[in-house]
């Protein structure tokens, strides 16, 4: 499977990639505290939580000799992670190096566990409020908008309505993920494929990341916004947050946001205020790279016949793009995986484990380069020639009757040698 | 004697089931004061709810005469359960615990002289894992769940058989069962609960540091587990304890239908009702027990 680079660069590693005396902002808010330690591996976090009240410098041979041979290449990875968030400092002594927590995560971390933290921003009284959508209301809010998005994002025809994100910026999203030639429709790239298999928080922070990154050529800080994003996440699902409790940039980025589907905006009489949505709840959920617990809803048969139970417009075209869809009924998409749509597939670029089998029929003549050679003068000469290429695995064929054979042009300067030696 | 078989943990989401010893004969004794224990704790169950938004905690408190729930994670903190979930989860576990220590304490009657003050550890384990089975049972995604007991009491052998068989059912739903022994003796319950099920018993040297004991060994995820350094079990007292007396014994009969254990001959079996023959007049054991004329 060909490595995706979508996926490779997530929402840390941008984190990680903030100046230090930046990062150090952030880890004063012991909800990004908690948020940077859930998104850590699980080996990882064992090692913050363990070191949480330890104030002396651990060397790495005892940070070691915490875990067992075969768990070494966990170890490293994890202390890389720490040391990328710069939640573990590296300290340099002569003799070796030593390893301690970052002053501020520690303590801010410690008191996020023993008196928990408390947000800032309170909700607003529900008499203030008009009726305020349920828990189903919104989620089912919060996914239309996702989707939407997304079918702009993958096919600009295709979406009933446009967001309110500029051309421009939709141009920014779709690089790397469509590819476009003159006079054709753009069409998907083999990343592009990879991003719309991939779970909806991972798109999401995808997404963001793009947006942040973009935010920050505008001149709006790129910490602000990741702390706010950050923060969102622990409000609570339903409840109305009023929009004077917001700074300027967040207040516009909460436009954004509601285009994707993460809060959704209402007014009243003279409030006007936001509600977070479980996408944007749920975000801290899947920072790590290992979180997929999502279940399937498509079958498809040995027949390679396929069934989809989704009534989603944007499923349906995610299964045109390499299978030929039949029938769509109102909760089931019925199609065939068949040859001709998985060439279709291929020339776009989409590569699958389970579809490998059709995909090596392509490649059912096999090319090597070769010479041929002819005319020996003698049998005991081709005979000779011959043992030659084959001791140097070179021979690809030979008809010893009309004394011809071909070899791999790799030792060609090799044979030309020994018969040039023969003569 | 096998120990659990092992099981592949993809994700570190985990259902933390912790057995609270909350016996006061034995925390009018110990030097660690219960609110200071509850103190560490709370701190505990915090952590674990931070490590990761889908992880789950219930508490279920082991009397002198009765357990109980008083705390669950799903249930108490749907709302808020990221802002300011201390405070509210303090509030709720603390207000519970208070009210069942008092309908424990109710529940207390004339003991006869002499009886070893432990806790109900055989009902706390059988909740958590009644409750274990129904998380099985609500579908394929469900975070791992893992049973920890805090226990200081004294084991009590008249649950001897109550417990084996709790253990034996964690060990069939490879739920591990971790111990933290805060008594003074040794708790060969708990060192055999763990070791069959796989889970870490450890008896902290030093209880002031609770804390830093259960971040360090308690609070690892059955997929970290694997990777990490964990106290091996040493010297676990395997000997079992006769049905009829509830003694330790390292020599006894055997009922070959249900695998009882008795200290004496008896003439039938008093679990399942087989009844036994005459004893063996030579014995190729070393045994000199004087064996008692059958009756008739």
């Amino acid at each position: 499977m060909p490595q995706v680079k979508i996926i490779a660069k997530n929402f840390m590693d941008m984190v990680a990639s903030l100046p230090a005396i930046k990062l150090d902002i952030l880890y004063h808010n012991q909800f990004i505290c908690e948020a940077i330690l859930r998104s850590m591996p699980p080996l990882a976090k064992k090692y913050v939580l363990q070191m949480l009240y330890i104030d002396v410098p651990m060397t790495f041979k005892s940070l070691q000799e915490w875990v067992l041979a075969d768990g070494s290449s966990k170890h490293q990875v994890a202390i890389d992670r720490l040391i990328q968030l710069r939640v573990l400092e590296v300290i340099d002594r002569k003799k070796e190096t030593t390893y301690k927590l970052k002053p501020t995560f520690q303590t801010n971390l410690r008191k996020h566990l023993i008196y928990g933290g408390i947000l800032s921003r309170e909700p607003m009284p529900s008499n203030v409020v008009a009726r305020l959508p349920t828990l189903e209301e919104l989620d089912a809010y919060a996914h239309e908008q996702w989707e939407c998005f997304l079918l702009q994002l993958i096919s600009s025809g295709q979406a009933e309505r446009s967001s309110s994100f500029s051309s421009s910026m939709m141009r920014i999203f779709q690089r790397g993920l469509l590819r476009q030639r003159d006079k054709e429709a753009p069409r998907l790239t083999e990343s592009g494929f990879q991003f719309l298999l991939m779970d909806t928080n991972a798109q999401l922070w995808y997404i963001i990341r793009e947006y942040i990154s973009n935010s920050e050529e505008q001149g709006v800080d790129q910490a602000d916004l990741i702390a706010f994003l950050l923060e969102l996440s622990f409000h609570t699902t339903g409840e109305a947050y009023n929009l004077n409790t917001l700074a300027d940039d967040q207040e516009a980025m909460i436009k954004d946001l509601a285009d994707l589907g993460l809060v959704k905006l209402q007014q009243g009489r003279r409030e006007r205020w936001f509600i977070p949505t479980k996408l944007a709840t749920n975000l801290s959920v899947s920072l790590t790279d290992s979180s997929s617990r999502k279940q399937g809803f498509v079958v498809v048969e040995t027949n390679f016949r396929m069934y989809a139970y989704s009534s989603s417009k944007l499923h349906c075209e995610i299964l045109r793009l390499f299978s030929r869809v039949e029938y769509q009924l109102p909760n089931l998409i019925v199609g065939a995986i068949t040859k001709e749509s998985l060439y279709n597939a291929f020339e776009n670029g989409i590569t699958a484990e389970q579809i490998r089998l059709w995909e090596t029929d392509l490649n059912r003549v096999e090319m090597t380069p070769a010479h041929f050679y002819d005319e020996f003068s003698s049998r005991d000469i081709f005979e000779s020639a011959s043992d030659f290429a084959r001791v140097h695995g070179g021979l690809l064929w030979e008809d010893a009757k009309k004394m011809q054979m071909a070899v791999k042009a790799e030792i060609h300067m090799l044979m030309r040698e020994h018969l040039r030696g023969n003569k | 004697m096998a120990s659990a078989p092992s099981k592949l943990y993809a994700d570190d989401v985990s259902l933390v089931v912790v057995l609270l010893d909350t016996n006061p004969f034995f925390w009018s004794s110990s030097s660690l004061s219960f609110l200071q224990f509850l103190s560490h704790v709370l701190s505990f169950l915090n952590s674990i709810l931070t490590l990761n938004q889908l992880n789950q905690v219930v508490v279920i408190a082991t009397g002198y005469n009765s357990c109980d729930y008083i705390f669950d994670s799903s249930l108490d903190l749907k709302r808020s359960l990221e802002n300011g979930r201390m405070p509210v989860m303090c509030s709720s576990l603390l207000q519970k615990l208070e009210e069942f220590s008092f309908k424990d304490e109710q529940l207390s009657k004339e003991e006869p002289e002499g009886r070893i003050k432990c806790s109900l550890l055989s009902g706390s384990l059988s909740m958590a894992l009644c409750y274990i089975q129904r998380v099985f049972r609500s579908g394929a995604l469900h975070p791992h769940p893992r049973i920890l007991c805090l226990q200081g009491s004294p084991d009590g052998p008249e649950q001897y058989v109550a417990i084996m068989n709790a253990i034996f059912s964690a060990q069939r739903s490879v739920v591990p069962i971790d111990s933290c022994y805060m008594g003074a003796q040794n708790s060969a319950f708990l060192q055999q609960a763990s070791y069959i099920t796989g889970g870490v018993h450890h008896k902290p040297q030093n209880l002031d540091g609770l804390f830093q004991y259960l971040m360090t060994i308690f609070a690892a995820d059955l997929h970290s587990r694997s990777f990490l350094h964990l106290p091996k079990p040493v010297g676990v007292d395997f000997r079992a304890s006769c049905f009829c007396h509830k003694n330790t014994i390292d020599m006894g009969y055997i009922c070959s239908v249900c695998l009882s254990i008795f200290c004496k001959h008896h003439k039938k079996c008093s679990t399942c009702g087989s009844v036994f023959g005459q004893a063996q007049s030579e014995a190729a054991s070393a045994s000199d027990k004087k064996r008692k004329t059958p009756e008739t």
